[in-house]
């Protein structure tokens, strides 16, 4: 059973909640993990009461949020605040490969679960513990979500237009980048375990991952003392690239010319041969310098035809052009259809549930989806039983003393 | 924690991001250019904007920890060096149009049946099969495509991107997870496999799962600078300071409306608002504003409270009493400020790398976890086009110096 799927040997504890730590055990699942989700109903996860919810409707076994970044975990619903939860805790650890956390710093430590006890417990145990600011440093204590790491990171000031207030990217953007990284540093720790028998802990800054995608500005301050400053949707190396106006509300198509070729087919798909030899756009630094006359002759076409149909009229001719989708198109997109990105599942409380599937396919072991996120508590019995070979006594004590709450 | 294993890498800078996070393992990474350098190396800002293939800043923000070899992988004796770099590498990663390496005979079939264990990672705008596999791309059409573009920038104007190219960094990094697992997989059942990252379904993430609003028959997401529109109610996230910008979480709920009640109190304090205004019920306010019990014109009244009160502080005023006194507050920091954090500081965050073909020495961002057992180091600085072509070609090879000439000659090195 074990290695019938690439990760089927990993055994995974997981402490993590909100987006950054569960979209990394995700992964992992997909492919075979075993994960037990430690939750808590006196402390939910505030990812519970993100949506979009189904049917709208808000409520801790509603959010398609929580569902995506948890299908096919376990959960197991642990009150850690009292000894007895601890010790249920530490038969986990005894069982698990890596066990994960995403607490504000001392959290763990207070519990007597940070890494100098578990690996009294295990000691090839690894640990990996992920929050916003890193385990050390003046701000280390600062807790918050995604969106106010991805604020003191600088990609607010990166985002948005020049003459506005910025508009920082959308929601909670290091909880997506962090993820990557998350998953990358268990497996190479396993690897590394693997060939020397060491566990070790991992101290992951969100910032600090998620400040690798921001590298070619921080070398520009770091080399020239230039602080890059957020330019609307400009590209130094290319023009014309842009959002211009579809026909309809709020459609917006895409456009980003990168060779001489492509903007002559541009002239040509507008039905403005004339512009293939104005002065004006004759060369890549002219359309720059008229980027403003540019966009506005560009934008008078787009506004003609519906995304959809521009996108193909300029994907036709090889000139890179995209609608800009919301989730409506998104879910009909032929591409995401076809790369079978959405996975429904079936789900006790609303029948089906719609989750993304994995984001790269193996070719030998692809993921399998196959089990919706839990619902609070779902699995307590099978983790305690199954997993731990607690017998039932032992089981009803726990549940009588209030610990699986 | 990577360092037996050797990575070819054949990217552009749609794909080079995903072998320096291996090479930032350990991995011996070595890029594969052809002559004259890698079409990443002509990407700006350039060190002191003067135009060179090695001074490119996009280059070297994504090729340290790593050699650089040049070769013509379109010539047949190009081809039959690098098959002979495949039989001894553990993964190779490349990225381009889908099905272009089969025409050199160094498609993952190909390679498979001379080194079977290979993990072959292959990163492209929307994967190796379907309908828009072909279509031309950039960082834009890709955001455009993946959905986070639409929920990006002011309600009044055009969605808008990060200024800094994301979109192949989603799917660089997500490629490295997908090797990893492959590698994983691996060491049981001895063969390698071929990996398929589309950019597209990694850039999805950032969503936020808003992609599944349609199947989940909820409302979709609408962009609202600095925030999220949900229907009419607008969540508002970035707020004016003396100085600048604060990010500020004001919501509600269990997890969230304590914190939003502790805002409120200093508000108070320094009176910005009165008692009643104070003790909402912030635990259960959203509950409140959907049900109609509380008007959405007091929600936006309360924001032009918060919005009175923040103006009069400045972004580390505020940033000190969200440590304090435990608040979702955080300045909308400049790069400059971002370089200069005492935070990054403390934590010794920023790694200094020599170039000592320029003669100087350079910051860059450091490791992106610390590891104890297994520090992060950064062993070599972004190569120059080729740099490494002796010691690759004659020391591990085997060729003679008057055998590389010859290649060199020839233009294939």
């Amino acid at each position: 059973m074990a290695h019938d799927r690439p990760l089927g040997d990993v055994k995974i504890l997981d402490f993590t909640w909100v987006m950054a730590g569960p979209a990394a055990t995700r992964v992992l699942a997909d492919y075979g993990a075993t994960v037990v989700r430690i939750e808590s109903t006196h402390r939910l996860d505030t990812g519970r009461t993100i949506g979009p919810f189904h049917d709208g409707q808000p409520g801790v076994e509603h959010s398609g949020f929580f569902q995506n970044l948890n299908a096919g975990k376990f959960d197991l619903t642990l009150d850690l605040s009292q000894e007895a939860g601890r010790e249920v805790a530490r038969d986990l650890v005894r069982w698990a490969d890596v066990v994960t956390e995403s607490f504000s710093p001392k959290v763990m430590r207070v519990w007597g679960l940070d890494y100098a006890a578990l690996r009294q417990v295990k000691p090839d145990i690894i640990m990996l513990s992920t929050c916003l600011m890193g385990q050390s440093g003046p701000w280390a204590q600062f807790a918050g979500f995604g969106n106010l790491a991805a604020a003191i990171s600088g990609f607010f000031s990166l985002t948005g237009w020049p003459d506005r207030p910025p508009a920082g990217p959308f929601g909670a953007y290091t909880d997506y980048v962090a993820p990557r990284f998350t998953a990358a540093a268990i497996l190479a720790a396993l690897e590394y375990r693997r060939r020397t028998g060491q566990g070790q802990y991992i101290d992951q800054s969100q910032a600090e991952s998620a400040l690798h995608f921001l590298t070619p500005a921080l070398l520009d301050y770091t080399v020239h003392g230039r602080s890059q400053e957020r330019g609307g949707n400009a590209d130094a190396h290319l023009a014309p690239h842009g959002v211009y106006p579809a026909a309809g509300e709020d459609r917006w198509l895409a456009i980003a010319v990168r060779t001489e070729a492509q903007w002559q087919v541009l002239c040509e798909v507008m039905q403005r041969p004339d512009l293939g030899h104005d002065w004006r756009f004759a060369t890549l630094a002219a359309r720059l310098m008229h980027r403003e006359a540019l966009d506005t002759i560009v934008a008078a076409w787009t506004q003609e035809h519906r995304a959809q149909e521009a996108e193909a009229m300029l994907q036709a001719r090889g000139v890179p052009a995209s609608a800009v989708q919301n989730s409506q198109e998104l879910y009909g997109d032929p591409q995401l259809i076809h790369r079978g990105h959405f996975v429904q599942l079936a789900e006790p409380l609303h029948g089906t549930t719609t989750v993304e599937g994995s984001r790269f396919k193996l070719s030998r072991t692809p993921a399998r989806v196959e089990r919706a996120g839990p619902t609070l508590g779902r699995d307590n019995q099978y983790v305690l039983e199954t997993i731990l070979g607690y017998n039932p006594e032992r089981i009803a004590a726990l549940t009588a003393a209030g610990i699986l709450r | 924690m990577l360092s037996p294993y050797r990575v070819l890498d054949l990217t552009t800078e749609r794909g080079m991001f995903c072998s320096q996070i291996l090479g930032d393992l350990g991995a011996d990474v070595i890029m594969i250019e052809p002559p004259g350098g890698s079409p990443a190396r002509r990407l700006g800002p350039f060190y002191r904007d003067v135009p060179h293939p090695d001074r490119s800043l996009f280059w070297w923000a994504f090729n340290r920890n790593k050699r650089s070899i040049t070769l013509d992988i379109t010539s047949s004796d190009g081809q039959v060096i690098l098959r002979r770099l495949v039989a001894g590498a553990h993964f190779l990663i490349e990225s381009d149009t889908p099905g272009a390496l089969t025409a050199y005979g160094l498609d993952y079939a190909n390679l498979a049946t001379l080194n079977p264990a290979l993990v072959y990672v292959s990163i492209t705008p929307f994967g190796q099969d379907g309908p828009k596999a072909h279509y031309a791309d950039s960082d834009l059409i890709i955001l455009a495509a993946s959905g986070p573009l639409i929920l990006t920038g002011d309600d009044d104007r055009p969605p808008v991107r990060v200024s800094v190219p994301q979109a192949y960094l989603h799917a660089s990094a997500e490629a490295t997870v997908a090797a990893l697992i492959a590698h994983h997989e691996r060491q049981y059942s001895g063969h390698g496999q071929h990996v398929d990252v589309s950019a597209q379904q990694a850039v999805a993430q950032a969503t936020q799962s808003g992609i599944l609003a349609t199947p989940l028959n909820a409302e979709e997401f609408q962009r609202f600078s600095g925030g999220v529109r949900v229907g009419e109610l607008r969540i508002r996230l970035v707020w004016p300071a003396q100085d600048g910008y604060v990010g500020i979480l004001y919501f509600f709920g269990a997890a969230i409306g304590p914190f939003t009640r502790r805002l409120m109190e200093w508000i108070y304090e320094e009176r910005f608002c009165d008692e009643a205004t104070r003790d909402k019920n912030w635990l259960a306010y959203i509950e409140l504003l959907i049900t109609g019990q509380e008007p959405l014109a007091e929600y936006e009244r309360l924001k032009l409270v918060v919005e009175a009160f923040t103006q009069t502080k400045t972004k580390a005023e505020l940033f000190r009493a969200a440590l304090e006194r435990g608040l979702l507050i955080a300045p909308v920091t400049t790069i400059a400020e971002v370089v200069e954090s005492p935070q990054l500081a403390a934590r010794d965050y920023w790694q200094r790398l020599e170039h000592p073909e320029l003669g100087q020495a350079w910051r860059y961002p450091g490791a992106f976890a610390q590891c104890s057992a297994t520090p992060i180091t950064y062993r070599r600085r972004p190569p120059t086009v080729g740099e490494h072509n002796r010691e690759i070609y004659m020391d591990e090879i085997g060729f003679t110096a008057q055998q590389l000439a010859d290649l060199q000659h020839r233009g294939i090195v």
